[in-house]
């Protein structure tokens, strides 16, 4: 049986916190343990943060939608924001998402894409502030697999597909 | 910046050493090697050899690093530099740190490594235990057959070919049983693990492996990954090719056995099937009235396929081929298979290449005015790749593609794939398994949507077979 939650996020910082307690409400609600419930939590913070910073929000109903699925085992999180494709910004934050997305799916344990983003940031230039270690945390410390796409309304729509168990067969 | 007029010291830099009583001693330095500065005192500031500083200030882009502590080597030259200044405890790499502003320290590639060596503690004693065996064994069975062609190299090439084909029959074959037992271990060990426990057995394989690994050109491939992502076009040739390719026995046993697997042959089926779909559109001559059938490849590759398609003259006049991927080299590598088999059947053949990602392609609202619609759409080796929101975005919109009456075949890799662990621990190859009811259930209630689900005769490949009802545009 399929359950869902819908969250319609505005695109200022602090939103997320508010967007992490009602998820995470919904999750525990859904017997789902709390280690789990973090690193959904974690995932769902991660891509709305992504969300503000590449979104494209022109008026005031623009806003970040956040669908959650819950189908047995698996949990499927899309965070959708308003792009505009017509931005070279955009395309060149496509472009990235892809190809870093490929690359950490690249390996069948997120793991190794983290000890490899880890050597990277240590290695960044001086006035360098972006990281690029969101994504990575989401296929590691989130254990979800991510992907994403470009609706036709011209929407990015960012996935992560996770498979925790309930609460009675989570392992100790 | 000090005005300079000595040619030696055009790429000088202003820039300071403090000493361990913190007096600030203003210096020019320069590049000497990865690890060390030509320095040169600009208020005539003398030191002895081996001079410790406490810190070096280095102008970066702007900003200012600090560095050290680091030594003096006095190395007094004619360029008037008193020496180098090299570092004492981390090594600051000058290369990147003067021309990529950025701070590399020689060390860093230790800095995760307590993470690393923890990574094996959650693994089980009976995974150890099969693991260590498993490297013993394969290790053993490497020298052995290095020994053997130590024995023979001397020979003439012919005899070494025989030599090597006799020991491949022979014992190579027992090698690879060897593998396929370990194999079927393999499974009844992990088949309980959680998808974390099998990413973390898996990343402990291959680190116990790696030198075995390796010396197989596939799997050196599929976990080393050039492209960027797994299943390429060489990975592709390689599949096809079904070889004993390698530079000694060991390395072509090991580089054919993955080969010779169900997943594999999957591969080589699709491409044979594609090719009869395409020969029963031909023959059936439902498209012919009005023109070629048009087609759409989605996520090509090298399209090895259109081989098999493309084998005589009238082949070329009955379809139209739209090749779509993501990868600009794959496509290259299409358009010269085009060229050749053009060249050998001396007919054109009406090709159209697309630059895209399917995962962008969709935000073109109105793609079937774009590209127009197709009669036979396919994809192989592409959904296998795709979470359920984004293949289920993309199948839709292929469906929109379709032109009425026509036909769409789309591969998945089938959740019960034998060569799964294989893939995964092995290979470092993760695909998106999907069940035949999550395969349908991607297109949903797609209007005039007629779906079957078939499978190849390795039951590993997959097809959602969709036929689009001519009555819906």
């Amino acid at each position: 049986m399929e359950q869902s939650l819908r969250l319609t996020v505005k695109p200022q910082w602090d939103e997320i916190e508010n967007a992490r307690i009602e998820v995470g409400a919904y999750l525990q609600s859904q017997g789902l343990m709390r280690d789990a419930v973090h690193s959904l939590t974690m995932v769902i913070s991660e891509l709305i943060e992504n969300g503000i910073k590449y979104g494209s929000f022109t008026g005031p109903e623009d806003a970040i939608a956040v669908d959650i699925h819950r189908n047995g085992d698996t949990t499927t999180v899309e965070v959708i924001n308003p792009l505009n494709i017509k931005d070279k910004a955009a395309r060149n934050h496509l472009t990235k998402l892809d190809k870093t997305i490929q690359w950490i799916r690249g390996y069948q344990d997120p793991f190794e894409a983290y000890v490899e983003k880890l050597k990277e940031v240590s290695r960044r230039p001086l006035k360098d502030e972006e990281s690029g270690l969101g994504l990575v945390r989401i296929a590691y410390e989130g254990k979800s697999i991510l992907d994403f796409f470009v609706s036709e309304e011209g929407s990015l729509n960012v996935s992560a597909v996770s498979h925790f168990r309930g609460d009675n067969h989570e392992k100790d | 910046m000090y005005p300079e007029t000595n040619n030696a010291h055009a790429h000088d830099l202003q820039m300071d050493l403090v000493t361990a009583s913190n007096e600030v001693i203003p210096i020019f330095g320069k590049r000497a090697s990865k690890y060390s500065l030509w320095i040169r005192f600009s208020n005539g500031h003398k030191f002895k050899d081996g001079e410790e500083f406490a810190k070096l200030i280095v102008p970066v882009n702007g900003d200012s690093a600090k560095l050290g502590p680091c030594r003096l080597l006095s190395e007094p030259n004619i360029d008037g530099y008193a020496g180098r200044i090299t570092f004492i405890d981390d090594f600051f790499d000058f290369d990147n740190l003067l021309s990529n502003h950025k701070i590399v320290k020689l060390q860093s590639e230790f800095l995760n490594l307590p993470m690393v060596l923890a990574h094996k503690d959650n693994i089980t004693r009976e995974f150890k235990d099969y693991t260590s065996n498993l490297n013993y064994d394969c290790n053993v069975y490497k020298n052995l057959f290095d020994k053997l062609d130590l024995e023979y190299q001397g020979e003439p090439e012919d005899v070494k070919k025989l030599v090597q084909r006799a020991i491949i029959d022979s014992e190579g074959k027992t090698f690879l049983r060897f593998i396929d037992e370990n194999l079927q271990k393999l499974e009844k060990i992990v088949k309980n693990f959680s998808k974390e426990e099998h990413e973390r057995h898996g990343f402990y394989l291959r680190k116990q492996l790696w030198n075995i690994i390796m010396c197989s050109a596939f799997m050196a491939r599929t976990n080393l990954k050039p492209r960027g992502y797994s299943g390429d076009s060489e990975m592709m040739r390689m599949i096809y090719a079904n070889e004993y390719e390698g530079f000694s026995t060991f390395s072509k046993l090991l580089n054919k056995h993955p080969l010779n697997q169900p997943a594999a042959q999957a591969v080589r089926n699709r491409r044979i099937i594609v090719a009869g779909k395409l020969n029963e559109i031909k023959n059936s001559r439902q498209y012919h009235a009005d023109g070629k059938c048009r087609v759409l490849s989605v996520a090509c590759g090298p399209a090895f396929e259109l081989k098999d398609i493309f084998v005589s003259p009238d082949d070329c006049d009955a379809f139209h081929f739209t090749l779509l991927d993501q990868d600009k080299s794959a496509l290259l590598e299409a358009s010269v298979l085009v060229d050749q088999i053009e060249k050998s059947l001396g007919r054109a053949l009406e090709t159209k290449y697309l630059n895209e990602s399917v995962r962008t392609m969709l935000v073109t609202s109105d793609l079937h005015e774009k590209w127009g619609r197709f009669d036979f759409i396919y994809s192989m080796g592409l959904f296998d790749y795709l979470t359920p929101p984004v293949a289920a975005a993309v199948l839709k919109k292929l469906y929109q593609l379709l032109a009425p009456g026509g036909e769409m075949v789309i591969g998945n890799y089938h959740v019960s794939n034998s060569n799964r662990y294989y893939m995964e621990y092995w290979l470092d190859w993760v695909l998106y398994y999907r069940s035949d009811s999550e395969f349908k259930a991607l297109l949903g209630d797609a209007p005039g949507a007629h779906m079957d689900v078939t499978f190849d005769d390795t039951g590993v490949q997959m097809f959602l077979d969709v036929k689009k009802n001519r009555a819906n545009a």
